[in-house]
């Protein structure tokens, strides 16, 4: 017996168990300082397989003697056989992964929780909303749309990082600014003296275009950021059931049974962290 | 892995702390030391080295004319942890900042002696920045030596912010509570493993508060269940935590 | 299901015998109190208990469970299941690990539990002591046992052993039992339906409409903030709780710090920094920041989020809470009557 979920199984007393807390091995084939404080991985399984994952997963992932924190997927699974993560230093388990470079190991459980709904995304406008590190889950479904852009209608991409340092991608926003495929717009809350872009905050970007109201709409960044793009969004008309929203939330075990990402009657880890903003407006402590 | 210099200093303290550690028993302490390198520990060696991975300052700091030793230690080490309740929160010693006559209490004819001036007793941190500490009095071993793996690796410490009632409970002692008693372990910080209520015994919070303490629930169930006078209730945590209480001086 | 009647004076033989070639785990006396402990001799079993402090998920679920053992960048899983029986288990206790049992089930099997749970035989036993905080007469009553393996009832003269599945039929033969008759069943029924009465407390509503009115008072923040002013933030009301199941993971070193162990440790949602992140540079995010949010989690967890896969409260009426919470705002009833009440 093997599961989906980590492909492991352990034999004890000529029994097999499957096991949910055993990770797979993963080898890092480049990393890049993304940021001063984000470093961005290349990885692939040790085994060289190809993970199967939907855009806008999680996985776990950990250091041994250090632990897991849950990372939100930030390739398509259209590309190789190798997927992207970023990871931020903000505690004990990200400062030591960021420590790692080529041909160093981490440990990864998953794919979990549930992604972008592709079925309801197919075919329609699509307007992915993505503030700082938000760009990161959200390049899983931004490179999935660029890879099969016959299968959707008008897309719209809007950016917004804290000043132009703390941009990511950089190959991606060259290629992004430069092609036909999407109507990218960036802009920074604060610029330097090279930034010839837009300046301000992120909901200044629905001045530069249009958006139709039946567009399919993606957000993700920080809490603070829903609030006023939600506002716009109601202005133009956008129904809420056409809203996804991408959350955070403290995981430890990201198979819904430790209880630290539980809003109300829903497991962040499981039932998201993509859910559909109709699903959780109401759901106190979501937002 | 290239072994960790480390080396203990005292401050005010009994040095019980430092007595402690040599109780972790032989065979672990030797294999610890196939990590770490002590360079300076006064109860058992007295050479001096210069630099520092990992400093442990014990005791607290009582004296203005202290700061510059402790300014020379934090200079020459990569981390400084407060080792002890006197050092991670002023510890007992501070209770004496709610005192006028304790000199003459404890040293009678002696008290005026100048080696004996101090000032208030405050933790380490008061003179210096302290990265972490090891609370507890005495400090708990294993913690101890949990704190120098987690250091040894990089890793910041996972040193616990929830009270001792968590580990009183995983541990099914019986409640001090239930057993027509008193205890602080509602509001102690964790990391002991709930050793004092394990034999029988109230825990007097020596390894501080949580972060977030209530204080005055912590009053009222001291005097309704633990049927303590109002002015013992008020006063009870004061022996570990008088830095720590909103009434701190 | 087979009905078997023990005379009292053959029932220590039994548990003599039973101790004697099995792992038996039941409740024990613990100074006054009493705990889930190994029995080793007969007169260490206490059937008489009224609860214990804490719930047998104990032996599923430890209260700090090895996960992965590592050494370097190899490592296996401790999956490592051992035979035994759960004796003397109340049936509130046998309502809860069922639910415990669907929880670590669902969606994603944690067989860290399962395996456990699969090598337990559960003998269950009937109430004959109630605790001074009990209100299982009156919670999620609508919710019936079930997942034991046998069902034990001290009857005047003997005890009824009620064998459900082959795991408790199997240990009939380790005593002088005898067929059971109706007259026995019918004694036992009437001894288990009047304990429900004896509760010292109660819930005063049924179980859907206490769901619908706590979930409705959600935004009462005044409610919440009264009902949480004296509490300690101790976790102590989730640590004793049958069907609380957080857990935080953390991971060690060993001595010769290359070798280690991720484990996971009972958890508390009432505690400050269950719910909190790091954003970075020293800065948090806690998504239920005041001591008034956690204990509104708590209660919202037990009587209205879980219903709907649990088919009632996550509560059983044990009142283990109530008494683990030394500032006694903990009690459900207390919580939810009073709730009940507002307008």
């Amino acid at each position: 017996m093997s599961c989906d979920k980590c492909a492991c199984s352990e034999n004890k007393n000529g029994q097999n168990y499957s096991n949910i807390f055993l990770p797979k091995e993963a080898k890092i084939l480049r990393a890049i300082q993304a940021t001063q404080s984000e470093r961005h991985f290349t990885l692939q399984l040790a085994n060289k397989e190809k993970m199967k994952f939907e855009p806008g997963q999680i996985l776990e992932v950990s250091l041994f003697g250090y632990g897991e924190i849950p990372i939100g997927l930030a390739s398509s699974p259209t590309r190789e056989n190798t997927f992207d993560i970023v990871i931020r230093t903000v505690g004990r388990v990200s400062a030591a992964i960021n420590k790692l470079n080529e041909g160093d190991s981490m440990f990864i459980r998953g794919p979990m929780g549930h992604g972008f709904d592709l079925p309801l995304l197919r075919n329609q406008n699509i307007l992915v909303i993505a503030g700082g590190i938000g760009l990161c889950p959200t390049r899983s479904l931004i490179q999935y749309i660029m890879d099969r852009r016959s299968e959707f209608k008008k897309f719209s991409l809007f950016y917004g990082a804290k000043d132009p340092s703390q941009q990511m991608f950089h190959e991606d926003l060259k290629n992004w600014r430069g092609s036909s495929d999407v109507s990218f717009y960036e802009t920074v809350d604060k610029g330097d003296g090279s930034w010839k872009g837009n300046v301000g905050v992120i909901t200044t970007l629905f001045n530069k275009t249009q958006i139709e109201p039946d567009t399919r709409v993606i957000i993700c960044g920080p809490p603070i950021m829903f609030k006023f793009v939600i506002k716009e969004l109601d202005k133009i008309g956008v129904s809420r059931k056409n809203i996804y929203v991408d959350l955070e939330r403290r995981m430890k075990c990201g198979v819904g049974k430790c209880g630290h990402c539980q809003i109300n009657n829903k497991y962040v880890c499981v039932d998201g962290p993509v859910f559909s903003y109709a699903d959780i407006e109401n759901l106190e402590e979501a937002l | 892995m290239s072994k960790a210099k480390v080396a203990f200093f005292d401050f005010t303290s009994c040095e019980g702390c430092q007595i402690e550690l040599t109780n972790y028993g032989d065979a672990a302490f030797l294999e610890l030391l196939n990590h770490i390198e002590i360079v300076e520990f006064r109860e058992a060696m007295s050479e001096k080295a210069a630099q520092y991975d990992i400093a442990f300052i014990e005791g607290s700091y009582t004296r203005e004319a202290d700061r510059k030793r402790l300014e020379d230690i934090r200079k020459r080490a990569g981390v400084v942890i407060a080792y002890g309740a006197c050092a991670a929160t002023g510890g007992i010693n501070a209770l004496k900042n709610h005192q006028k006559d304790y000199s003459e209490a404890v040293y009678q004819k002696d008290s005026k002696m100048p080696h004996l001036a101090s000032e208030k007793a405050l933790p380490i941190s008061a003179a210096i920045k302290v990265d972490y500490a090891v609370y507890g009095c005495p400090m708990d071993k294993y913690e101890f030596v949990r704190i120098v793996s987690h250091l040894l690796h990089g890793k910041t410490p996972v040193i616990p912010n929830y009270p001792v009632c968590m580990e009183c409970k995983r541990n099914e002692n019986v409640c001090r509570y239930e057993s027509n008693d008193h205890c602080m372990g509602q509001v102690a910080r964790a990391g002991c493993n709930a050793k004092c209520p394990g034999d029988g015994i109230p825990c007097e919070a020596c390894r501080g508060f949580v972060d977030q303490p209530n204080e005055q629930a912590l009053k009222k169930v001291l005097m309704e269940k633990g049927h303590l006078s109002e002015e013992r209730a008020q006063n009870k945590s004061r022996m570990f935590t008088a830095n720590l209480r909103s009434d701190s001086k | 299901m087979n009905l078997y009647f023990i005379k009292s004076q053959d029932f220590n033989d039994f548990v003599k015998s039973l101790v004697g070639s099995k792992k038996v785990i039941g409740p024990k006396a613990k100074k006054h109190k009493f705990v889930f402990d190994r029995i080793e001799l007969p007169e260490d079993l206490r059937l008489d208990y009224d609860t214990t402090i804490l719930p047998p998920k104990k032996e599923f679920f430890p209260t700090t469970q090895k996960l992965v053992e590592f050494k370097g960048n190899h490592y296996n899983g401790c999956i490592n299941p051992e035979e035994k029986i759960l004796f003397g288990v109340h049936f509130y206790d046998v309502k809860a690990i069922d639910m415990t049992d669907h929880l670590f089930r669902e969606k994603n099997e944690d067989w860290n539990y399962l395996a456990n749970r699969e090598a337990t035989t559960i003998v269950a036993s009937n109430v004959q002591t109630v605790s001074n905080r009990a209100f299982y007469g009156s919670v999620g009553t609508e919710v019936k046992p079930k997942g034991h393996d046998a069902y034990l009832t001290k009857l005047k003269d003997g005890y009824l052993y009620e064998a459900i599945t082959n795991k408790g039929e199997a240990l009939v033969k380790f005593g002088k039992f005898d067929k059971g008759t109706d007259s026995h069943r019918k004694e036992a029924e009437e001894i288990n339906n009047a304990v429900l009465k004896k509760c010292p407390e109660s819930l005063k509503y049924g179980t859907k409409e206490i769901a619908d009115k706590v979930r409705k008072s959600f935004d009462k923040k005044e409610v919440w903030e009264n009902a949480a002013h004296d509490c300690f933030s101790c976790g102590s009301c989730n640590v004793v709780c049958p069907t609380c199941y957080c857990f935080d993971v953390q991971d060690d070193w060993n001595l010769d710090q290359t070798s280690g162990l991720r484990s996971r440790y009972w958890d508390a949602c009432l505690t400050e920094d269950f719910s909190k992140i790091s954003l970075g540079a020293g800065a948090t995010e806690n998504f239920r920041e005041h001591s008034a949010d956690r204990f509104r989690h708590r209660i919202m967890r037990k009587a209205t989020y879980l219903n709907e896969k649990l088919g009632g409260p996550a509560c059983v009426g044990c009142g283990r809470c109530s008494s683990a919470c030394t500032a006694d705002i903990a009690d459900p009833t207390k919580v939810i009557n009073k709730i009940m009440e507002l307008r």
